[in-house]
């Protein structure tokens, strides 16, 4: 289980950072749900690492990233906070827009990184395969077509009502407006912002993991990493869709421990 | 009492099948749809119509800006505005408006307006809005998290071009300019009045009451269901300590009058159906994006009119009845209608009335029928009302020779 605090870095900036368990240190960038308190692949990297999971800026509070212009400052500002964990060629995991961040990192600041996991990574487009526009949908109905198992989706958010109480749905549609609203300021309108041209930097072992069912990150995308990451390993989740963390917990689970233990 | 002719330009022959078989009439509405040779009469008889619409005394003709939209089509309503004061003398050029933060540098907006303001003799309206989202963030790419905070800026970017005798620099967030030095200037000064369409942003409100600008609710679902956001916008103003006066505030209202009520049925029911059931076809999608409605005006419950129309399917069903009973038209009589609007007046509290006589595939002829009635016997009527107040949101320093275009007989 996470227990979440809030870091003052000296340039005056806050972080809302939860970690838990143990081992060696892990970086998990989360995707669009922001950080949960019962997240069941979080709770599945605990077993063996360090979980330290920052919520991205804007996340909490939209004036955060009043100031971060482009992919670039947000880069940097993930560079101040894992200077100030001291955080060094260490795990970095991240999930969707997590999982872009976690490629921007690595790319921007390769030292930072020695092992990288993406897995439904966003951050490059093709124009053969766009993928479904999450951003012109109706809030309500984003969730529902990230997710490829519908039985999936409900027995977390079961979970999460029973553990964190009942959600009120208003605020749920708010809360996913302003993660997106996060979000799209540093993918608008393609999601496409330099970093294939930086994925030669990356100098980490990386996996990158795509749901076999995900109409937003389409699988294909895994020979777009390719190309620029000739050492990236991919693999592709069946019956999983672009919440493949969740849909496919053991199995996505098991895969990064084998990438990590090799 | 103001009274302004408001045209959308909606393209006039989308299929009987559009509902069902296209999923919306803005962004990715397929441009083969569009017929140059149908879009050709249909620009000159909408320029007809709105210069018509001068000599039947209206105070103001207005235009908009929409994009990759079959109910709008004015990309630029710069162009259309440019025309119409050649062809125009005495109405007011309602620009409603220029989406500034489309434009890179947002100086092209001062340009072009001072360039109106310049051939019309100081007849032109400026109208800023920050631009629905099927305009700003998917037609043109801007993204929704900072649409609005590059819209403040070049609208201040825009005033400070038309005020400033010299050239300066300018370092903001979104624009950086070493030289802004705009030539033309605008004949009204210190600049023509800055009207403000909305659908009901809270933040909209505040930047209006702050800044002294007009506040224009464009809404296409008529004065009953605007109510809502009036009462916002005034209660704004008052909480501000401005004064309550009429002519801050415009209101926009789809008109249909007749001889009776089975005459305007018979004339204005098609149209508005079209409108309603076509026009209005949007996919809720692109109705409100993430980041461009604010988390406060979310939490306010207001949404936004395009968002309304996105998640009311059920306005592509509507019947004649219903659109009367609901206030989205304002049908019937000249008389009737009169009344209605006066209604609307005192309970909006709207001294700037922009009326929508045409929409939908309305024919030529019926514009005009509706538009003589309405400038004939019923605008004559109602002209009494706010008299009592001074309108401080209307060109009024125009010059005293305007030119006139000259005759097209050859000289030889």
């Amino acid at each position: 289980m996470l227990t979440s605090e809030t870091l003052r870095l000296k340039n005056g900036r806050s972080w809302h950072v939860a970690s838990g368990g143990s081992g060696t240190p892990l970086l998990w960038l989360h995707g669009l749900s922001g950080v949960q308190k019962s997240d069941p692949l979080v709770a599945a990297l605990e077993r063996k690492h360090r979980v330290i999971a920052p919520l991205a800026p804007g996340f909490s509070d939209l004036a955060e990233i009043d100031e971060i212009g482009n992919i670039h400052e947000l880069a940097l500002d993930y560079d101040d906070l894992l200077e100030h964990l001291r955080f060094e060629g260490g795990i970095i995991i991240g999930h969707s827009f997590g999982a872009m961040m976690a490629a921007e990192i690595a790319a921007h600041f390769p030292r930072r990184a020695k092992k990288l996991v993406l897995l439904a990574p966003v951050g490059l487009w093709n124009e053969k395969y766009p993928g479904r526009d999450v951003f012109a949908e109706p809030f309500a109905a984003v969730e529902s077509f990230l997710w490829h198992d519908k039985a999936a989706r409900e027995a977390l958010m079961a979970r999460r009502s029973n553990e964190e109480g009942p959600v009120n749905d208003a605020e749920r549609l708010i809360a996913v407006a302003q993660s997106l609203t996060a979000v799209t300021k540093f993918v608008w309108p393609l999601p496409e912002k330099g970093l294939r041209k930086r994925l030669p930097r990356i100098a980490a072992q990386t996996l990158a993991v795509f749901g076999a069912e995900d109409t937003f990150i389409s699988p294909r995308y895994a020979d777009d990493f390719k190309r620029g990451l000739p050492q990236v390993q991919t693999a592709v989740v069946k019956g999983a869709g672009h919440m493949l963390p969740y849909e496919r917990t053991e199995e996505v689970a098991g895969l990064i421990e084998k990438f990590l233990a090799a | 009492m103001k009274f302004h002719w408001f045209h959308l330009m909606p393209y006039p022959q989308l299929p009987e099948n559009f509902k069902t078989d296209y999923r919306s009439v803005w962004v990715d509405v397929p441009s083969s749809l569009f017929d140059p040779k149908v879009g050709h009469r249909a620009y000159n008889e909408y320029l007809d119509e709105l210069e018509y619409a001068e000599s039947v005394g209206f105070d103001g003709i207005c235009v908009n800006e929409h994009h990759q939209n079959a109910y709008g089509l004015m990309p630029s309503p710069n162009l259309i505005a440019a025309s119409l004061a050649r062809r125009t003398s005495t109405a007011k050029l309602v620009v409603m408006g220029n989406s500034v933060a489309l434009y890179d540098p947002p100086t092209r907006v001062a340009e072009e307006m001072a360039m109106l303001d310049c051939i019309s003799g100081g007849r032109l309206v400026a109208g800023f809005p920050v631009g629905t989202p099927f305009d700003t963030v998917y037609a043109y790419g801007k993204s929704p998290a900072t649409l609005r905070d590059k819209y403040y800026e070049g609208c201040k970017l825009v005033l400070r071009a038309w005020t400033e005798p010299e050239p300066f620099a300018f370092n903001g967030k979104y624009t950086q300019l070493r030289y802004v030095n705009v030539w033309p200037r605008p004949v009204q000064k210190p600049h023509p009045p800055v009207w403000i369409p909305g659908g009901g942003s809270v933040e909209t409100w505040d930047w209006c009451v702050d800044n002294d600008f007009l506040y224009a609710n464009l809404s296409y679902f008529g004065y009953i269901q605007g109510q809502k956001v009036n009462d916002g916008y005034w209660a704004t103003v008052e909480k501000k300590g401005k004064e309550k006066n009429p002519y801050r505030c415009g209101f926009l209202q789809f008109i249909a009058v007749a001889r009776d009520d089975a005459e305007a049925e018979k004339l204005y029911s098609g149209p508005a159906s079209y409108f309603y059931s076509r026009c209005l076809h949007v996919y809720p999608g692109f109705a409100q994006p993430a980041g461009y409605t604010s988390i406060a005006t979310m939490r306010a419950g207001i949404e936004s009119m395009v968002a309304r129309a996105a998640n009311r399917m059920a306005v592509e069903e509507l019947t004649w009845k219903e659109m009367i009973t609901r206030g989205y038209v304002v049908a019937g009589s000249p008389e009737s209608v009169r009344q209605q609007l006066e209604v609307l007046a005192d309970k909006m509290h709207v001294g700037h009335l922009m009326v929508l006589c045409q929409y939908g595939d309305m024919s030529k002829e019926v514009t005009m029928y509706n538009t003589t009635l309405f400038a004939k016997e019923v605008m004559p009527k109602l002209r009494y009302k706010f008299s009592e107040y001074e309108d401080k949101w209307w060109p009024s320093t125009g010059l005293a020779e305007p030119a006139t275009p000259a005759p097209l007989t050859a000289v030889v």
